[in-house]
């Protein structure tokens, strides 16, 4: 098949069935770049230069449902407080742009958006830290729409270890499943990237329903530990949930991961911290990169990693998190939300089908999220709402 | 009520000698009757008690069932409906035990016991948001909850913040307390909270604030606003009862003075409530005067008045003194009614009007 052709069949089908997306930054840029001025950073138009995201490009791009985060950094003084900012910011996006963005809870929200043609809009929470240690706190955002909680995100929280800090709990406490076990009652999806691979496993263990990965690849492919090892892969199919492929460079390219970790090291050599963003930092940064030019990932990386996870997990349990607005560097050819095609045009080459691109696309991350309300349903049968504390199941604060 | 006719007295010229004794409202048929009369008008209209601390007290009990009764408590189903209680304001307590606790996570907290209490009382409690909800909840023999009054703390100075809670239920906020409603009235961004308040139909409450902020939120409001828990500084000096001249400027705009049944606030006795009563009416009219229980709240109440049972009792010492059917109903239901329709009105007429983005550091800079 011809490039041109391939890309035409991809555009094709995600007519049909448009790109369910587990991960976008929109909210936090919005909140960083315009303080939330929706006015200022309007993106019924092209908004390229300031952000990945915007109605046009999301329409060029086949995307047919978006999981917003609502993200906030662990530095922030209060993360409960921040992250109902974020809350707000994507309701009033939905009332902003009626006629593009749908408010969708469930998958039959989400069928809905597709035969509407509009973009179905969902929130997910990346990091326990937004809830402070506080279930009710968790059942707040769940009404207010949030349908997945990252348990981590860079840094563990008291309950959960994450993939990028030193190992504490070594997985999940007893509070962390009793969290994994209410939004499993709630239905609310429990997404394991950016944890430990310890807290994968305790938090397959315990949850009872699909788990998903917002926004994970392969670490077979690349041995970076924001990626999925094989062991966690091979459970998916059992639990039902689904891997969404990140496109993240500096997580999916080896090439780029080594860079990162040379350029890291060449700040720590100069005395500075490797996330300082201070002039004389950048300074130091842009000189090791004249040096070093950045390996540069393409659509081709993302599809081995896709190759590779659709070997391990098969075809039922992928799915796509491209992190826009939410990382700096993008594969060429995934430039923005507008490259989604460009990916399905590869692997069309590659030899998948139709078939397999629907269930890429759209029908996994739809049949997970149906699958969470249907187990839901079920536990709200025998099971109330639970006034557990993490004092009362981990100890008092400290002894962990 | 046709009996009721008997009870209005003749129209008199002010000031001609009737040649009636003084104590002319003076009902002097004997308690049980009156009583029995209290509880025909509250079976017609029933009391919309503006304060309870209830989801602060539930979170202390191990366990407990409202639908049974519940002796640790002042507030459960039999005893609303004794009481005939069809609608309660539950307040957000914030102030975290371990100190530690932060206001948004409280308030969330608070909201989704709000919610969870009410869900497991399906047959005697019923969420609601409007006052069309209200009136539903009572013609299904439910007591209506409205979520609120909650401290201003709650939204950690972000609009954003009100707008969730709001969506999440809440339709009362308490503006004392707050950097933007201090001792010299509301400041730009404390404007724009009123504002978007009014566009969202949740109510202001200026207890306890300092009269600039009550004298501004009054003229500011598109629509009433309430006193959760104030009674008549003319009849005891406590800081959080209104002087005469704000109650009469609340009275002005139709805002509602909600009597917190307090021994602090009102005195120890039904007659000292009565006369706060009596003096709000005269004061700032019958249109304005309202009855915050206060139960659950940790709070000394009068004799007689213990918890929310007691409603006839008070209901009975005002028609005695010769409050007329018209204003009975007013204070217990209809002056609520009114305020949370306006709210839902005003919210609806304000739609046109975007979310409001403004943050507190941009409207309060120092200069």
């Amino acid at each position: 098949m011809s490039a041109v052709a391939a890309l035409d069949e991809a555009r094709a089908l995600l007519r049909e069935f448009p790109v369910v997306d587990g991960h976008n930054d929109l909210p936090w840029a919005l909140r960083k770049q315009a303080g939330y001025d929706l006015d200022a950073l309007d993106i019924a138009g092209d908004r390229s230069g300031h952000l990945h995201t915007d109605l046009p490009r999301l329409r060029a791009g086949g995307v047919g449902a978006q999981y917003w985060s609502v993200y906030v950094s662990c530095e922030e003084p209060d993360p409960v407080a921040a992250t109902l900012e974020q809350i707000d910011c994507v309701r009033r996006l939905l009332d902003r742009y009626p006629a593009d963005l749908a408010p969708a809870l469930t998958a039959a929200d989400l069928e809905a958006a597709r035969r509407e043609g509009r973009i179905a809009s969902l929130m997910g929470a990346e990091g326990g830290h937004s809830i402070a240690n506080s279930l009710g706190t968790l059942r707040g955002l769940y009404a207010l729409g949030v349908r997945y909680l990252t348990l981590t995100h860079n840094d563990n929280v008291d309950w959960a270890d994450s993939a990028t800090d030193e190992p504490k709990a070594g997985g999940l406490t007893a509070f962390g499943r009793e969290v994994v076990r209410e939004m499993n009652r709630l239905g609310m999806l429990v997404d394991l990237s950016h944890v430990a691979a310890t807290t994968m496993r305790d938090a397959l263990d315990a949850s009872s329903a699909p788990v998903i990965f917002s926004h994970s690849s392969a670490r077979a492919v690349c041995d970076h530990p924001r990626n999925i090892p094989d062991d966690v892969l091979e459970r998916l199919p059992a639990n039902g949930g689904v891997a969404m492929v990140t496109f993240v460079p500096k997580f999916v390219l080896q090439a780029a991961v080594d860079w990162t970790v040379a350029a890291d090291e060449n700040m720590r050599a100069h005395g500075l911290h490797h996330l300082d963003t201070s002039p004389e930092a950048m300074r130091v940064h842009r000189a090791f990169e004249e040096r070093n030019p950045r390996p540069v990932a393409t659509v081709s990386t993302v599809a081995d990693h896709l190759d590779h996870m659709r070997e391990v997990a098969g075809i039922d349990h992928l799915g796509i998190g491209g992190d826009y607005d939410g990382t700096a560097f993008t594969p060429d050819g995934l430039d923005d939300v507008s490259g989604y095609p460009n990916l399905l045009a590869e692997l069309l080459t590659r030899g998948w089908s139709k078939a397999d691109l629907a269930k890429l696309t759209w029908q996994n991350a739809a049949r997970v999220l149906g699958a969470a309300e249907d187990v839901a349903r079920d536990l709200q049968t025998t099971r109330a709402s639970s006034l557990a504390t993490i004092e009362a199941l981990d100890g008092p604060a400290g002894t962990g | 009520m046709a009996d009721l006719q008997d009870d209005i007295p003749a129209t008199v010229e002010i000031g001609a000698d009737d040649g009636l004794p003084d104590d002319l409202f003076g009902d002097r048929r004997p308690a049980g009757e009156l009583l029995e009369r209290a509880h025909a008008l509250l079976a017609e209209h029933p009391v919309a008690d503006g304060y309870s601390g209830l989801p602060w007290a539930l979170r202390h009990l191990p366990w407990y069932d409202l639908e049974l009764g519940e002796a640790a408590i002042d507030t459960d189903v039999p005893r609303l409906r004794e009481g005939h209680v069809g609608a309660l304001f539950w307040s957000l307590h914030l102030s975290g035990e371990t100190g530690g606790e932060r206001a948004v996570t409280a308030a969330l907290e608070q909201l989704d016991l709000v919610r969870t209490v009410v869900e497991s009382h399906p047959e005697g409690l019923r969420l609601v948001g409007t006052a069309g909800q209200v009136i539903d909840a009572r013609n299904c023999g439910r007591v209506a909850v409205v979520p609120g009054p909650a401290p201003g703390a709650a939204l950690d100075d972000s609009l954003g913040i009100l707008r969730v809670l709001h969506a999440l239920g809440l339709r009362v906020l308490t503006l004392a307390g707050t950097a933007w409603a201090g001792e010299s009235g509301l400041t730009r961004f404390g404007e724009e909270v009123v504002r978007e308040m009014n566009r969202l139909g949740v109510l202001a409450d200026v207890s306890g604030a300092s009269p600039a902020t009550a004298a501004r939120t009054i003229a500011l409001s598109k629509t009433p606003v309430l006193c959760s828990r104030s009674a008549a500084r003319a009849r005891r000096p406590h800081p959080a009862n209104l002087p005469d001249d704000l109650l009469a400027a609340l009275g002005e705009a139709k805002g509602l003075c909600m009597v917190p049944l307090t021994a602090e606030q009102t005195g120890p006795a039904v007659p000292d409530v009565a006369d706060h009563l009596d003096h709000i009416r005269d004061v700032a009219g019958p249109e304005c005067v309202g009855l915050s229980g206060t139960y659950d709240s940790g709070v000394v109440h009068p004799r007689d008045l213990a918890d929310t049972s007691r409603y006839p009792h008070l209901i009975a010492e005002l028609l005695r003194r010769g409050w007329s059917e018209t204003e009975l109903s007013l204070l217990t239901w209809r002056n609520v009614q009114r305020v949370l329709r306006s709210a839902d009105f005003t919210a609806r007429a304000t739609q046109q009007r975007r979310a409001s983005h403004a943050r507190i550091t941009e409207l309060d800079a120092a200069p």
